[in-house]
């Protein structure tokens, strides 16, 4: 300080002059203070944007919340699927900042007060502390719903790590009366809330399970491109995924929209409410599809009372649409709500109940081709509707003898006769007459070999043998007999319910091929393709066969009293495939039909599976009943009706005469 | 002595000091206070109520007459319907406890029935809360419901020593398990943010989808008795608005409430027989 200064008492220093050494160090700090300034103009200019979306994303965090999914309808509207609400008591976590650490410092009291020498380390008290305000809470819940619940320790330390913007589940899957009595008795500003969820429900229980498929849960929840915050860190409630039947193949239309809300939070996770933006879920889209529940259940109904696993498909024959497809065994839909347990699903794999035959099961199906075979070789003109072939009781094909389907003679007989009898030698004969190409290009041309064009799933795996595929396969030489076996149905022929039940629609309208629908449209058109190349005698020959089958021949059992349909006039043919298991032969009951055979309305092919070998499991006493039932309660429907609802299938052809009985 | 700026700010000091102790008294000692002070001015709050009663007994000493046989007369006429439906509960009730018997099941909890004047109604809470003059020295519990001729007026709150304090229907921390007249599925009510001046509203949640109501048809909204507080089939009020919610599982609406509760001078408590369950 300089001494004039003092003088006048100033607080102020001055400086005279400059002193040259120190001028060297003022470009220095020039140079110090011009980095420094830009350093600064560089963070809060240059990178401001980059620091400041740092800041949004350390500080919001978003939170999505699954849309329901749509529900299933049968054709004629009713739920076959829908979703219930499931109530849950759940406890957010964020709000108990307060009583945890209240909850930790009491501990960390009681600790040192007993003067403890084993004390936990400051993150296993908070632990405890956490366990001990959640537990309080749980034990309320208990006294108010006289319940037992138990607390997973882990269970809710994980969650409270990974997931602590998100409810903590308390319990799960309230009654009614439960989740009144927590309305009621729940302080309104209690962190202890009842959470409404949507599970899958099932008004018609397991009807038509394998069709309808299941849900599973489904981690992975996806936003819509325009939801804000794909960049934040992002908390996702469990969402749904379809895993068989429609709920597989229609998963994206009923998965409804994700909705949500992006929340700030403090540096310890804790959520600051309200939220910064927030979207409502949105109801997936429902679906409609052809079933007839009532059809559905009377199948379902006759299949169980069998106790054989099998499959049933009935198609609207004009439109094609599928009015049943059931399979037996199944299993309960209620099982997989809200998940599937180990004891269910291994009880499912060993009844063999995954399986969904109606559209996966590859069986032979035995005389009901006789249908096809018929059709070539009135195509090809290797068959004579009206011409007799005589049936000795076999066939000698090469050194083997073919015999016939119930080991009798059937003497000379016409094309009708022969498929009211199921005659095998009139069709030994037949097929070796058109020869195994012209038998497997019809059998293509109606669809077999390939998929049915169905909605849903369906199986690869059926099969039109021929020469060249047994070459190409196995290396192996084709021989007559394998011809003789093809035209009846048997060898390496393989189809699936869902095929012959096309195939049979396709014949009702005398048509080639018939492409099945699960989806139901109102005001749906007839469904056309080619005409089956038949002229009018021989369809005329071969449905009057098919009737004669289920008036007098191996169908006969529905002239019973028990099953016949009164005014219904019913055209089928039965099957009775054979299959060398590792345990012996077992037989597959068929029986494949369409009704009413003046003017057909609905096709039908059903399958059943024998379980012992060597036991004769016949079309006409396994398939046909089942059959019948569904007949008679779809006659009953078309009686109660009103009239005009549902328009029939029009025949282009002139209406098959009433009862023509074929002529042996 | 202080220098002069101190004693200037000296009131704001003490003011200071003194919010610094409020803030570091212990909560149960502050509660504690509160209580006192809730209970040191409920003698002078039933005094008031009981001259207003005494106002109220003279004003109808005033009137004709002719007006009072009219009104005897009602009450005459009203009497005698209420008597006959008192023999038809009473079948009923037999014929119910017949049943239960039968059936074993157990009997649905029983109330008595507690008559109470309202003596205070604050206008900045008008629709959430009123003091009775009633409390624990008649048994009153906190929990216990609160109905009056229209249905359902609240819940008690808290409960001193002579008053009690009833949360309104109305208040939006009131949540009764509720259900629409002739359904038994149980809908959340809530009490709604209500101005005091002006009609009540309040909401409804968790709505089954089938239950269809608009302005013009509305659809009386009544306790379920699920929720284990009030008895089934109170009138809460009415269902006037529902609309679908977006999670497409419910209905979500508005409940217009009963202008009578804006008016109330006395209300009956239901005190339950097991005042255990309400807690």
């Amino acid at each position: 300080m300089s001494s004039s200064g003092k003088e006048r008492g100033s607080l102020v220093e001055t400086h005279k002059g400059y002193d040259p050494r120190v001028i060297v160090f003022y470009p220095f700090i020039a140079v110090l203070l011009l980095i420094l300034a830009g350093g600064l103009a560089y963070q809060q200019l240059w990178l401001a944007d980059r620091f400041h979306e740092s800041e949004r994303k350390q500080n919001q965090r978003r939170i999505l919340v699954p849309g329901p999914r749509g529900n299933i309808y049968d054709r004629e509207g009713r739920p076959l699927v829908a979703n219930r609400p499931r109530f849950a008591v759940t406890l957010y976590l964020g709000e108990l900042r307060k009583d945890f650490r209240a909850e930790y410092i009491r501990i960390r009291k009681a600790y040192r007060a007993a003067g403890d020498k084993d004390v936990p380390t400051g993150a296993q008290m908070e632990r405890i502390a956490r366990y001990t305000v959640v537990q309080r809470y749980l034990d309320q819940v208990n006294r108010t719903l006289s319940r037992e619940a138990k607390l997973d320790a882990d269970d809710l330390d994980k969650h409270f790590r990974h997931q602590l913007l998100l409810p903590y589940l308390l319990v799960d899957d309230l009654q009614t009366s439960e989740y009144a009595r927590l309305i009621e008795q729940l302080p309104v500003t209690s962190p202890l809330q009842v959470y409404a969820s949507s599970i899958r429900d099932y008004p018609r229980g397991s009807l038509a399970a394998h069709t309808l498929g299941y849900v599973t849960a489904n981690d992975a929840l996806d936003a819509s491109e325009d939801f804000p915050g794909a960049e934040l860190t992002t908390f996702k409630m469990k969402g749904t995924l379809g895993r068989e039947g429609l709920e597989a193949r229609f998963d994206p239309l009923l998965q409804g929209e994700t909705g949500g809300a992006i929340y700030r939070v403090d540096p310890a996770g804790y959520r600051v409410n309200p939220p910064l933006s927030k979207r409502q879920p949105v109801h997936g889209h429902n679906l409609h599809t052809s079933l007839d529940s009532d059809l559905q259940a009377v199948a379902e109904k006759a299949m169980a009372a069998t106790e054989l696993a099998g499959a049933v498909v009935a198609l609207d024959v004009r439109t094609g649409e599928v009015l049943v497809l059931a399979s037996k065994p199944d299993y309960s839909l209620l099982d997989f709500v809200p998940h599937l347990g180990h004891a269910a699903a291994r009880d499912i794999t060993e009844r063999g109940a995954w399986l969904n035959r109606a559209t996966h099961g590859l069986y032979p199906p035995g005389s009901s081709f006789k249908i096809l075979t018929a059709i070539a070789g009135l195509r090809a003109g290797t068959i004579d509707s009206a011409a007799l072939v005589n049936c000795t009781g076999f066939h000698q094909v090469g050194g083997r003898k073919f015999p016939c389907h119930d080991g009798h003679a059937h003497g000379e007989i016409n094309l009708a006769t022969a498929i009211e009898k199921s005659c095998n030698v009139y069709f030994y004969k037949q097929g070796l007459d058109m020869g195994v190409d012209t038998l497997a290009a019809e059998a293509r041309g109606h669809g077999f070999g390939r998929f049915s064009g169905i909605e849903i799933p369906e199986t690869r795996g059926s099969l039109v043998p021929d020469p060249a595929w047994r070459m190409e396969r196995r290396s192996e030489r084709w021989y007559p007999g394998d011809t003789a076996n093809l035209s009846i149905g048997q060898g390496d022929l393989l189809v699936t319910p869902l095929q012959m039940a096309a195939f049979t629609a396709s014949v009702a309208r005398d048509e080639r091929t018939t492409t099945p629908s699960i989806l139901h449209e109102d005001n749906r058109v007839a469904q056309h393709s080619a005409p089956s190349g038949l002229s009018a005698g021989q369809y005329t020959a071969l449905v009057a066969g098919m009737e004669a089958c289920a008036q007098t021949g191996t169908a006969k059992v529905l002239q019973s009293a028990f099953m016949k349909i009164p005014g219904l006039r019913i055209a089928g043919k039965t099957g009775t495939a054979q299959k060398q298991t590792p345990k012996g032969v077992i037989n597959f009951a068929w029986f494949i039909c369409f009704a009413p055979t003046e003017r057909p309305q609905i096709a039908i092919a059903v399958v059943m599976e024998g379980d012992t070998p060597g036991e004769e499991t016949a079309g006409g006493r396994y398939a046909v009943p089942v059959a019948a039932a569904v007949l008679k309660k779809w006659d009953e429907k078309q009686k109660t009706r009103p009239v005009g609802m549902l328009p029939g299938f029009i025949s282009q052809r002139p209406a098959v005469p009433e009862r023509s009985k074929p002529n042996p | 002595m202080p220098p002069q700026r101190f004693d200037q700010a000296k009131p704001f000091v003490t003011l200071g000091l003194v919010l610094l102790a409020w803030l570091l008294v212990p909560t149960a000692l502050k509660r504690m206070a509160r209580v006192s002070f809730f209970e040191l001015q409920a003698p002078f709050e039933s005094t008031a109520s009981y001259l207003r009663d005494l106002q109220d007994f003279w004003a109808l000493k005033s009137r004709p007459q002719n007006q009072l046989i009219e009104a005897g007369r009602d009450i005459a006429r009203l009497n005698a319907a209420y008597e006959v439906r008192l023999q038809q509960d009473s079948a009923l009730r037999a014929e119910l406890d017949r049943l239960e018997r039968v059936l074993k099941l157990p009997s649905a909890p029983g109330f008595r029935s507690e008559p109470v004047r309202v003596i205070r109604r604050d206008f900045s809470s008008w629709w959430q809360q009123l003091i009775i003059r009633k409390g624990r020295n008649y048994g009153l519990v906190e929990g216990a419901p609160v109905i009056y001729a229209g249905g359902v007026v609240g819940r008690i709150r808290e409960v001193h020593a002579y008053t009690a304090v009833v949360e309104l229907v109305s208040s939006p921390g009131m949540r009764i398990a509720a259900t629409a007249e002739g359904d038994t599925r149980p809908v959340s009510y809530q009490g709604g943010i209500n101005p005091t001046y002006g009609p009540a509203f309040a909401t409804v949640e968790y709505v089954p989808l089938d239950v269809f109501v608009t302005p013009a048809t509305p659809r009386r909204l009544v306790t379920s008795g699920l929720g284990g507080v009030f008895p089934p089939n109170l009138t809460i009020g009415y269902l006037t608005r529902v609309e679908p919610s977006t999670d497409g599982l419910f209905k979500s609406g508005e409940v217009k409430l009963d202008s009578a509760l804006s008016d109330l001078t006395e209300v009956t408590v239901l005190v339950p027989e097991t005042p255990a369950g309400l807690e």
